[in-house]
């Protein structure tokens, strides 16, 4: 008995040693080198610990489409977000199993990698935390982590990419996250007319879509600024309110009464295909928007001061509309659309 | 490596030292249950919705009536203390071994039992309503049972946009018109503990003395936290007015479930985390 005391630490030792001996195959599996385009803000600071590699992306993009992700195996992210529609599905509040409806407009997925807050309340700070959400909500695909990989373990296309982007078979929550967030972070919009006209690649303006880009930088630019045309800040401009009793807007998260039913301005990149607009899609067409800006919007305690010290309104003329219009649409690209 | 393998080895004796101690009268560890008698004031609360006629029916301080149909709420991290000041932890990392959902319409629910306690003298118990930021992430893989337990259709304890617990879910009715009241606790905080980014943390640390020692040993003894659901309205921090609407101060619902209105509740349930560490509980008895 005493011998064999003695000796157990030794197995343990033993056992422990026999762990180095995996015989997986190490795949070359380099990083993508995506270049930031100009003018772009900084990374998100969890890029850099989560570059997307060959085949990490190919993995987030086959879990992006996997319709496994949902409780009755109908739905996959794809099915909201719509490459053609800058990830977006033209619906007002986004629709998920059964025909449930969520709470929100479903978002744009474009240059996700240059932003510092995710939802429309800025609830996620890191991509790696945001799919979880539309996993485990009811009103979308209503399942859990653990349930989702039960479904895709022993698919063997699924057991070789992950081998191959994280170097074993494991299918793990973390990993899903980190490489659907690697797919994402390779969604850079940057190729629009504007962008090339900005870079001297050829093409110009017409006359209307210039006169449009002066007004815009008259009386938009303020909010929507910076080359991914939102500076990522959460106002209350006196929208239409959404009377879902889990509304709060950013106050739902913050606890502060100042961002009561406040949103993060959106990107104004690929904004003709991502109708309707508003955070529960109030305004089924830009020319909406821009008539209820004119003719004046809600009031608030937290109105956004340029709005509170303007009389609640941004005056537009008929004209300066369809200027605007014309500019808003030199923001579409067709290669990130594939359109 | 011989120092390692020196200490495995006088573990492993000791272990065994440890196990021949069994063989006496007392033993080296025993159960420690807590009863939670939830209350508005002295009497138990009795759940029903608006029509019932056997709901408990509560005043508030500033004049309201109101009754619950619904009443849950989580305990974790829970830490017992001592005579002597040392702390024992409960699974204090383990959402799966440490933490329940209370829920009155579940009567095994109210009396949690913790076992393995070690034998001695207790004067004062420690726990959380909610859970620790840093296990508030709904990890299904770290403590699937928990996370089953919580997401249940019938319980509905997590706020999946927050990707975290219900800390605490009533659902009732107010006033004398039975105006529906919902009032959903939980954090929100999103950075590394100690300089969050943005959010709030609802987590609230409980501390009770007890009346008397709780002495585990050949008995294992029962603890009866009260939880007085009278505060909710009119607790030590705040004397709550319910309003239904839309606005940012309306609170009955439907924007309780938005962080404005909800520290006011999490403060009378919970203490505000400073100079009340008790909020809505106390110790009824101590049953050795």
């Amino acid at each position: 008995m005493k011998v064999f005391l003695k000796f157990l630490p030794l197995l343990f030792l033993l056992a422990s040693c026999s762990n180095d001996d995996h015989e997986d195959i190490l795949y070359d599996n380099p990083e993508l080198s995506l270049n930031i385009p100009s003018g772009f803000p900084e990374h998100n600071n969890s890029f850099y610990t989560n570059r997307p590699t060959k085949y990490g992306v190919q993995l987030g993009l086959k879990l992006f489409n996997e319709k496994r992700f949902s409780l009755d195996n109908t739905i996959s992210c794809a099915s909201c977000h719509i490459q053609a529609n800058a990830f977006t599905d033209n619906k007002p509040q986004a629709i998920g199993i059964e025909g449930r409806i969520g709470i929100r407009n479903t978002p744009p997925i474009q240059n996700l990698a240059f932003m510092m807050f995710y939802n429309w309340d800025g609830s996620k700070l890191q991509l790696e935390r945001q799919s979880i959400v539309p996993i485990i909500t009811h009103e979308e695909m209503d399942s859990s982590i653990l349930e989702v990989i039960g479904k895709i373990n022993e698919d063997p296309s699924y057991k070789d990419l992950f081998r191959k982007s994280f170097g074993d078979e494991d299918i793990t929550p973390d990993r899903i996250y980190k490489s659907i967030a690697q797919y994402e972070y390779t969604l850079i919009s940057s190729n629009s007319k504007y962008d090339k006209v900005k870079r001297n690649e050829g093409g110009t303006f017409t006359e209307s879509e210039s006169q449009g880009y002066q007004i815009f930088q008259q009386k938009c630019a303020s909010c929507h600024s910076t080359e991914l045309f939102t500076d990522q800040s959460f106002r209350n401009i006196g929208f239409p309110l959404n009377l879902d009793s889990n509304e709060g807007g950013r106050a739902r998260i913050t606890g502060i009464e100042a961002d009561y039913m406040s949103f993060r301005v959106p990107s104004l990149r690929n904004i003709e295909y991502t109708a309707p607009y508003g955070s529960f899609g109030q305004f089924a067409t830009l020319k909406d928007v821009l008539d209820y800006f004119d003719d004046g919007v809600l009031g608030a305690d937290n109105l956004d001061p340029i709005f509170k010290d303007n009389g609640n309104r941004i005056p537009l003329t008929e004209e300066e509309k369809e200027l605007l219009i014309s500019f808003m649409k030199t923001l579409s690209d067709n290669e990130f659309t594939e359109r | 490596m011989k120092n390692l393998k020196k200490y495995l080895f006088l573990s492993v004796i000791s272990m065994a030292f440890v196990s021949c101690s069994n063989d006496d009268d007392i033993p080296v560890a025993n159960n420690v249950t807590l009863a939670f008698n939830n209350t508005f004031g002295d009497k138990a609360i009795v759940l029903g919705n608006a029509s019932s006629t056997t709901a408990s029916v509560n005043t508030s301080e500033a004049g309201q009536v109101h009754r619950f149909s619904e009443l849950k709420y989580v305990i974790s991290n829970i830490r017992l203390i001592k005579a002597d000041g040392t702390e024992i932890p409960y699974n204090v990392n383990d959402l799966d071994k440490g933490a329940t959902v209370v829920d009155q319409s579940k009567p095994a629910s109210l009396n949690y039992v913790m076992s393995n306690i070690p034998s001695d003298e207790y004067k004062q118990i420690k726990f959380g309503l909610g859970v620790r930021n840093d296990l508030n992430t709904l990890n299904e893989a770290s403590f699937p049972d928990f996370y089953a337990m919580a997401g249940a259709n019938d319980t509905e304890m997590m706020w999946e946009w927050g990707t975290g617990y219900r800390f605490t879910k009533i659902e009732g009715f107010y006033d004398t018109d039975n105006k529906e009241m919902s009032i959903h606790t939980g954090s929100t905080v999103e950075g590394e503990e100690g300089s969050y980014i943005q959010g709030v943390d609802a987590y609230r640390d409980i501390v009770l003395n007890l009346s008397t020692n709780a002495v585990v040993g050949s008995a294992s003894p029962k603890i009866t936290i009260k939880a007085d659901f009278d505060k909710l309205l009119s607790g030590n921090s705040n004397t709550i007015t319910l309003s239904t609407g839309t606005g940012m101060g309306d609170n009955a619902t439907p924007n309780i479930h938005t962080a404005v209105q909800m520290v006011k509740f999490v403060d009378n349930l919970g203490g505000n985390g400073s100079s009340d560490t008790t909020g809505m509980f106390s110790i009824s008895s101590v049953e050795n």
